[in-house]
């Protein structure tokens, strides 16, 4: 027996079929104007794991990419005063060669020692720098100025590291302490204490220390400031390396997250416009067939 | 015997009488093409009962009309109350999960996992200056939006439940009246049946009924025990529970019905569990989130040191077993960002401790998956459960729709085959009238002319 199609097979089926190609171009409207191909999680669960998992990695790549920029300034704010430090110390064992030579009289080492005790005072002020309102010599206690110019040559900071995190649980120590460097006035051989010793003996006169143990003291002391300059430089490019990583991670990234979730834009135009080819072509027909029966053709 | 004369008149008139029946039945089709449940009904014309004619055997006396019976197949309405029972299932669960869904707003720059690495970031950001009340004070916002997100994710879910649940109490106050519309079409019915009718009309509008019930409830129908005939009463149950005996009609609550496994009442109890579960339910993975971000926070944030110098108090305040509702920053963090306790050392240019709370986004804190993981985890099963749904919906509503087709051609009105009935019964009454005519005039010869000669 061949199937009877009745008037109202013909409009219900005619009227899902419409309904069912609206749906379909309302989806294809809504990619392009999102942008989006995943609108919501059931488009593809899969896909929206994927994308959320690389929207996370994107945000953790930005903020580490943050935290070495401003442990860069950090270094770089470091780097310099290790710089003045160094041509300050310089400035010093020039100085000290020369009050170490008998013919400069005692007024004339009294003069020098006077400008050893502004070495020491300038070295303490660049040792007192800040980067961003902290004071970057003294350890973790960044609001307390390390070192007090024109008076005692005490460290007041700590010896604590501050380290700045790069990655997931990798962590680069950022900070190199005052009493590392510079040192603390009490403790024999830091720069200060070496500067110290050389002051009293050019007022002293005592220029067989000046020609012998204060010039190597203060070799030695010099060689913990260029020490440090080196870790820092070895820190830095170790940042630089690390951003230019997490640069290129943050492009590959970004690329994978627009293919999972990112509407493909010519594919979906296509898509909407067979869609609506076909659209037209079903309410051509059911205009068409829905219309007519025998009563049109009785007389 | 002889035959009377008027017998080829009695024959004529029956036959028309008959196409006139045919006809009328015919509009009856034509007016209610458009009427939902509506069967077909054709007239059963049988010849009528013949007269013995001596010697020649049984001469045929016309034909009469036996009963009116509507085209109907019994099968075609058992598998499509099965699926349409299937359909009503998927169809609310899938319009509850597609709520929950809507609720996630995921992907996107505003949902819980961004929030979420707002959250992470801003421990971060505390690192790169501690000292710095401004970064303080922005941990503090990005960990209050994060509590209010796990909040608002809270009371939504808590919305569809709620929802559905007022919609089970609709639905079942709406399988009751269907129920006692039944009862009463059950009394129509055997009443109409004893007095020998076929209720062809009644019997379409219980069958509407039981199929609008089917899409409710898992619905079983069943002769009532003892009522004989074609038809008589049906006995309903919903659900396992007895909704409709014979003419009485019981009063169903959700309690009541133990067995339900599918339609829409059971649709909506699936959403329901599939979010209050409380081992796999959405609320209750939600709940975990949030309380273990509240506890690994609090459990670190005490082994650090704020601005103060004093050990760290509560960060976040939750409430056991509502967590995600309740998560909330600690007011005292909110009034004053320096009892962040982000120094491991005691010292206030250290981070150490900001830096270790930061790095549970890495843990895995919560069966071998991190916060961020499981999150994206939960996300993901509501998605493919979503699609689960719209999938069976869309394959239950292909099913429904070509059984309904399939019940459409049999039992559908179609206007042209009416149109081609109408033409062949009025033919028929013109021809019946034609005999009629040719009859008239053989007794007009008999009466008028017969032995009139001479006159």
């Amino acid at each position: 027996m061949t199937e009877r199609i009745t008037q109202g097979m013909l409009a219900t089926n005619l009227l899902a079929d419409l309904q069912n190609i609206t749906d379909q171009m309302s989806t294809s409207q809504e990619q392009l104007s999102s942008g989006k191909q995943i609108l919501k999680p059931s488009d593809d669960p899969f896909g929206t794991a994927r994308a959320l998992a690389f929207r996370d990695d994107l945000a953790s790549n930005q903020q580490y990419q943050t935290n070495i920029n401003n442990a860069t300034g950090w270094m770089n704010a470091t780097d310099s005063a290790l710089q003045s430090i160094e041509q300050l110390t310089q400035r010093a064992r020039e100085l000290v060669v020369q009050g170490a030579t008998d013919t400069t009289g005692a007024d004339g080492r009294t003069a020098i020692a006077q400008e050893i005790d502004q070495i020491i005072d300038s070295i303490k002020t660049t040792a007192n720098t800040q980067y961003a309102g902290r004071y970057i010599f003294a350890g973790s206690m960044t609001t307390t100025a390390p070192y007090t110019t024109g008076g005692a040559d005490s460290y007041n900071g700590d010896t604590a590291t501050l380290n700045t995190e790069i990655g997931a649980g990798v962590q680069v120590p950022m900070n190199v302490t005052g009493a590392s460097v510079v040192g603390d006035g009490s403790t024999p051989g830091s720069l200060l204490a070496t500067l110290r010793t050389i002051e009293n003996d050019l007022n002293s006169g005592n220029t067989s220390a000046l020609q012998t143990t204060d010039l190597q003291a203060l070799d030695t002391a010099n060689d913990a400031v260029t020490n440090a300059q080196a870790t820092v430089g070895a820190r830095s490019d170790r940042l630089s390396t690390a951003l230019t990583r997490l640069q290129s991670i943050q492009e590959s990234t970004t690329s994978l997250l627009s293919d999972t979730e990112d509407a493909d834009v010519s594919q979906v135009m296509v898509n909407l416009s067979q869609e609506q080819t076909v659209y037209q072509a079903a309410l051509k027909a059911g205009a068409d067939i829905v219309q007519p029966s025998l009563m049109d053709f009785l007389q | 015997m002889g035959i009377s004369t008027f017998l080829g008149l009695e024959t004529t008139l029956r036959g028309l009488l008959a196409q006139q029946q045919e006809i009328d039945v015919t509009g009856h089709n034509i007016a209610n093409a458009d009427t939902p449940g509506y069967s077909r009904e054709t007239a059963n014309l049988v010849a009528s009962t013949p007269q013995p004619v001596v010697p020649s055997g049984l001469l045929g006396t016309g034909v009469t009309v036996q009963g009116y019976q509507r085209v109907r197949d019994n099968f075609i309405d058992i598998q499509l109350r099965a699926q349409t029972m299937k359909k009503g299932y998927a169809e609310a669960q899938q319009n509850g999960l597609n709520q929950v869904e809507m609720s996630l707003n995921e992907p996107s720059d505003t949902g819980l996992s961004s929030l979420l690495s707002s959250y992470w970031a801003a421990w971060q950001n505390v690192t790169n200056a501690p000292e710095d009340l401004a970064s303080r004070q922005a941990l503090a916002q990005s960990a209050a939006s994060l509590a209010n997100g796990f909040n608002s994710l809270a009371s939504q879910f808590q919305t569809v439940v709620s929802q559905t649940q007022q919609q089970q109490t609709l639905t079942v106050s709406q399988i009751n009246s269907i129920g006692t519309q039944i009862a009463q079409l059950n009394g129509a019915i055997a009443s109409a049946e004893s007095t020998g009718q076929q209720p062809n009309d009644l019997l379409d509008q219980r069958d509407l009924l039981i199929d609008q019930l089917s899409e409710l409830g898992n619905t079983a129908v069943s002769q009532t025990a003892g009522t004989a005939g074609q038809y008589g009463s049906l006995d309903i149950t919903v659900g396992g529970a007895t909704l409709v005996t014979g003419t009485t009609a019981s009063s169903l609550t959700l309690a009541s019905m133990t067995s339900l496994t599918s339609g829409q009442l059971a649709g909506m109890q699936s959403v329901i569990d599939s979010i209050q579960d409380p081992t796999t339910g959405y609320l209750t993975k939600l709940n975990q989130l949030a309380g273990t971000i509240a506890s690994a926070t609090n459990t670190q944030h005490a082994l650090g040191t704020d601005l103060n110098g004093n050990a760290g108090g509560a960060f976040f305040d939750v409430t056991a077993g509502n967590e995600a509702a309740t998560l909330a920053v600690d007011p005292a963090i909110l009034a004053s960002p320096a009892l962040i306790a982000a120094s491991g050392n005691g010292q206030v240019g250290d981070a150490s401790n900001a830096t270790a709370i930061a790095d549970l986004q890495q843990q895995t804190l919560l069966g071998g998956a991190t916060i961020d993981t499981a999150y994206s985890q939960l996300v993901t099963q509501i998605g493919a459960d979503s699609q689960e749904a719209q999938q069976n919906l869309s394959n239950q509503t292909s099913l429904v729709d070509a059984l309904s087709n399939q019940r459409q051609s049999v039992s559908g009105v179609s206007l042209d085959e009416e149109m081609s009935n109408l033409l062949q019964y009025q033919r028929g009454y013109q021809a019946s009238a034609r005999a009629l005519t040719a009859m008239d005039q053989l007794i007009d010869q008999l009466v008028n002319r017969t032995g009139t000669v001479g006159l």
